[in-house]
Parts: C-alpha cells; sequence; structure tokens
C-alpha cells in the first residue's frame, strides 16, 4: 500500500522550498493503540541480562505485543543460551528464533520478518529494536500511536537518550550528542520527507511500507539509514515521537566509538551514492557540501595567492558572520539542556565550557574525512582488484587491511563463532 | 543543525573556527572573487543553521505537549 495519495500531493517541489523554513503538517487521525497488532523484532547475538529485561518489560507493558528474539547465530557454548530459554520462557507471546549461520543485523530482521510473513497473522506494525536498550512504559504504545496515527508516515522512531552516559566523558559527550541528535531530527520533521535516519536502536514501522520496500538491506554498513531512504524514495515519511524515549549503551571507550562512526560515516556515503532521488539524503547532501566547499575554498585561498586588494570589510563579514553562528549554535546548545532529563552538574560544565565538545566532534570530522579516503581508494583501486597484476592486488589488499584496521569496511562480513 | 552521517552535527564547533581562520586567510590571499565567494558561503551556511533553527522552534512548539511525557 503506497502512502495516501494526499500525502504525495503536498510534496511539490514549492512545498518543499518552502519546508525549508516551514515544516510540512499533516493533518492527525486519532488512532487507539488496542486497534493495532504490534509485532517486536530484536536480533540479538550473545546478549546479556539487558536484554532480558527488555523482554521481560515489554510483555509486561504491553498485553498485545508479540515478540520475536532473533538469536543470530550465538555459539552453543556461550553461557547465552540459558538466557534465550529464560526469555522465551516470559510469555508465550514471546518466540525464539535461530538463525541457521550468523547473518549480522539486517539479515536477522529479515529472518524474522520472513518467518511473521509465513506463519504468523500478518501485523500492522513491526518494530526492530536493538537488544541493549531500555524503554518507558508508554514507549511502544506512544511509538505505535504516532506512526498510526498519520496516513503518510511508513516509520517512526524513538527519542534515543544514553543509558551509559555517567561511564566517562567520552559516554558523557555522546549523552550531549544524542540531545543533538533528536533536537536535529525534531527540526526535520515535515522537512522534505522527515529526518535523515529511522535508527536502528527502536523504530516502528508500518508493515504495508516494510513489504512495499522488501525489507532490509541485508549486510548493510547502516541499514537504518538505507532502508528510511528507500522509504523516502517510495514517496513515505518519516518522523520521531518524542513521547517515546528509549536508552541505549554508547561506546564507551576511543577505539569502540572511532569504529561505530566510521561505519556510520562510511555506510552513510554509500547511502548516498545508490539513492534514487537525492532529496531523501538532503541533510547528508547538504553537509557534505558545505564541508567541502568550506575546506576547498580555504585550501584555494592557501594555494591561489593573487595581487589584488580585498576590502578589508568582506574579511570582517566573514569572521562576523561565523561568529554569530557560533553564538547562536552555543545559545541553542545550552537551551537544550532543559530537555535533557539525565543532566548534572558535569554535563552543565562540559557544555559550558565548549572546549571539550570542540574536541570531540573535531575527532569525529577526522572520521569523515578517513571515508573520504577509503571511498576515493575503493574507486580508484576498483579495476586494480580484478586486475591480473599480482603486485598491484596485493597493494590493494594491503590497503584494505589497513582500512581496516582504522574501522573502515565496505560490508559486514560475519561473526566468526 | 546539520546532519552529518558521521554521527557529527556539523555545528558551530566544527565549521566556526574554520570560518575565522578563512576570514583571516581572506585578507592575506589577494584574490577578490575567492573572497566573495567565500563570504557567499559564509552566508549560506547561517542561513541553514537559521532555516534549521526556524523549523526547530516551529516543531518544538507543534509538538510541546509531547515532552511533558517522561
Amino acid at each position: 500500500m503506497a502512502p495516501h495519495p494526499s500525502a504525495r500531493q503536498s510534496l511539490g517541489s514549492r512545498g518543499n522550498i518552502r519546508s525549508f523554513i516551514l515544516p510540512h503538517r499533516y493533518a492527525r487521525s486519532s488512532f487507539e493503540y488496542e486497534q493495532a497488532r504490534v509485532t517486536a523484532i530484536i536480533p540479538t547475538y550473545k546478549p546479556e541480562n539487558l536484554t532480558v529485561k527488555l523482554v521481560e518489560d515489554l510483555v509486561e507493558w504491553n498485553p498485545t505485543l508479540r515478540i520475536i528474539v532473533v538469536d543470530d547465530c550465538t555459539p552453543e557454548e556461550y553461557i547465552a543460551s540459558a538466557l534465550f530459554i529464560r526469555m522465551g520462557s516470559v510469555s508465550d507471546r514471546v518466540t525464539v528464533l535461530r538463525t541457521p549461520v550468523n547473518k549480522m543485523k539486517a539479515a536477522a530482521l529479515n529472518y524474522a520478518l520472513a518467518y511473521i510473513f509465513a506463519n504468523e497473522e500478518v501485523p500492522d506494525v513491526i518494530l526492530s529494536l536493538d537488544d541493549d536498550i531500555v524503554v518507558a512504559p508508554s514507549t511502544v504504545r506512544n511509538l505505535v500511536v504516532e506512526l498510526m496515527s498519520y496516513q503518510h508516515l511508513g516509520a517512526v522512531c524513538s527519542q534515543c537518550r544514553v543509558l551509559n552516559k555517567n561511564n566517562n566523558m567520552l559516554t558523557r559527550l555522546q549523552g550531549l550528542e544524542y540531545v543533538g541528535f533528536n533536537a536535529t531530527r525534531l527540526a526535520d520533521e515535515g522537512f522534505y520527507r522527515g529526518p535523515l535516519v529511522m535508527h536502528g536502536m527502536l523504530t516502528a514501522f508500518r508493515v504495508a511500507a516494510l513489504k512495499e520496500v522488501q525489507g532490509f538491506a541485508d549486510g548493510h554498513l547502516i541499514e537504518d539509514y538505507e532502508i528510511t531512504t528507500r522509504l523516502k524514495d517510495l514517496g513515505w515519511s518519516v518522523k520521531l515521537a518524542l513521547n517515546a524515549p528509549a536508552w541505549t549503551v554508547v561506546p564507551d571507550t576511543f577505539s569502540k566509538l572511532w569504529r561505530q562512526r566510521a561505519r556510520w560515516s562510511y555506510g552513510g556515503i554509500t547511502v548516498i551514492t545508490k539513492t534514487k532521488y537525492f532529496s531523501s539524503v538532503l541533510q547528508d547532501l547538504i553537509g557534505h557540501s558545505v564541508f567541502f566547499a568550506t575546506v576547498g575554498m580555504i585550501a584555494l585561498m592557501a594555494l591561489f595567492r593573487g595581487d589584488d586588494r580585498i576590502p578589508i570589510e568582506i574579511a570582517r563579514l566573514v569572521i562576523a558572520l561565523s561568529f554569530l553562528q557560533l553564538l547562536l549554535w552555543y545559545s541553542f546548545q545550552l537551551w537544550l539542556m532543559r530537555l535533557y532529563k539525565e543532566k548534572d552538574a558535569r554535563d552543565w560544565i562540559i557544555r559550558i565550557s565548549m572546549v571539550p565538545e570542540f574536541i570531540y566532534t573535531n575527532i569525529l570530522t577526522l572520521v569523515v574525512v578517513g571515508s573520504y579516503f577509503f571511498l576515493t581508494f575503493n574507486v580508484l583501486t576498483r579495476r586494480l582488484r580484478r586486475s591480473g597484476n599480482v603486485v598491484a592486488r596485493r597493494c590493494v589488499a594491503i590497503g584494505a587491511v589497513v582500512f581496516s584496521f582504522c574501522g573502515y569496511m565496505e560490508s559486514w562480513g560475519t561473526r566468526g563463532n | 543543525m546539520l546532519n552529518f552521517n558521521g554521527g557529527t552535527t556539523i555545528s558551530g564547533t566544527s565549521l566556526t573556527p574554520l570560518g575565522m581562520y578563512a576570514g583571516y586567510l581572506l585578507l592575506h590571499s589577494g584574490n577578490f572573487w575567492l573572497a566573495v565567494s567565500f563570504l557567499a558561503l559564509t552566508c549560506a551556511y547561517l542561513l541553514i543553521v537559521l532555516t534549521t533553527l526556524c523549523r526547530y522552534v516551529i516543531n518544538y512548539r507543534r509538538n510541546k505537549p509531547a515532552f511533558a511525557v517522561k
């Protein structure tokens, strides 16, 4: 089922340009949670107690929710097997599946989808969840009601917050960063077809939309961004449900964080290169363009010195506008703190002082620069990989190993048991 | 702000220092048209930030009841 025709019509080009300032607003219909049949899919590999708690909470707080836990071929000897038995015995609404081989998240989700469509009464809404999250009692209900109250929506994601933000400085910075992610998603509601990514942490999909896109892309580095783009390509819109919070565990070491962001970053670039309509990845395109233009312009200025006399007003204006932008951003970040419920004095100090976040975001910008290099490497070596020249192929292989060591890879492989 | 898919949100922290550095470079570049182009780029970026904030404020007001949920 495609989105309601009125939703498609209202997204004409003129309306889109207007949505840069005035986001689209759609008619909301009333919807009762009890009207919807909902199934949650939780792919997991070597789960921990947090996953069992998640299953227990979902069962307790959502009396009609069906849950499918997909064991992505966790090794038999791993202690988690007892946890799978515990999860399966929480309720008869919980089904535990096991993939025949390790398939990674997207394929594990597809495995569950195939099971649902073949064996069960097909639900109206399917939730995809990470196995290391915590939800509030009203999270699933609010997520489903938000999705089903608008005909044009194909998916709605939860608010993302950080569960382990007090672990160390790095997790605190991510806690602050995630507040910004939620803010960005809110700003993008009604902007073209909505926020850039319906994150894999917790998103509710309309089954009709999920069927139309034919499930997730097996092996993709960031299947959540990829499926969001395909939903938008087909005319569906997406949004954030502000009243549906969920908490996740974020990387607590620099190397884990770097690898996660390298995956997001390069995965994002591959999504852009394969999208059908650039409007589906517009925010990313603008981001990359602005970055390239700025760095490129600085490089040009450094390389090509002329004899023109530059009016000092131009330089002053550039510095003043940059400063104004910083001031606006800083004020907004301070204002956002009122929405950060888990904040404490240390978070305030980090935010007010600006320095840790300045270092953090600039380091993450290096991750993005790394993925540009990786993309260039892959484009340049595509032919060499297929050539008969052993030396060339060996050099390419060494390069790939170096990038892999730095966290950059073309697609998910599979976990060795 | 702009979502830059490395997880970074392009914002004042990422690009403002670059903009300020560019302002300094402009004085010494001696290339008038490059300077004008960079001024245009800075204006465009500020416009993007302003429109994002504008959308945020509008959507925040539209969704205000949802913020009350704990």
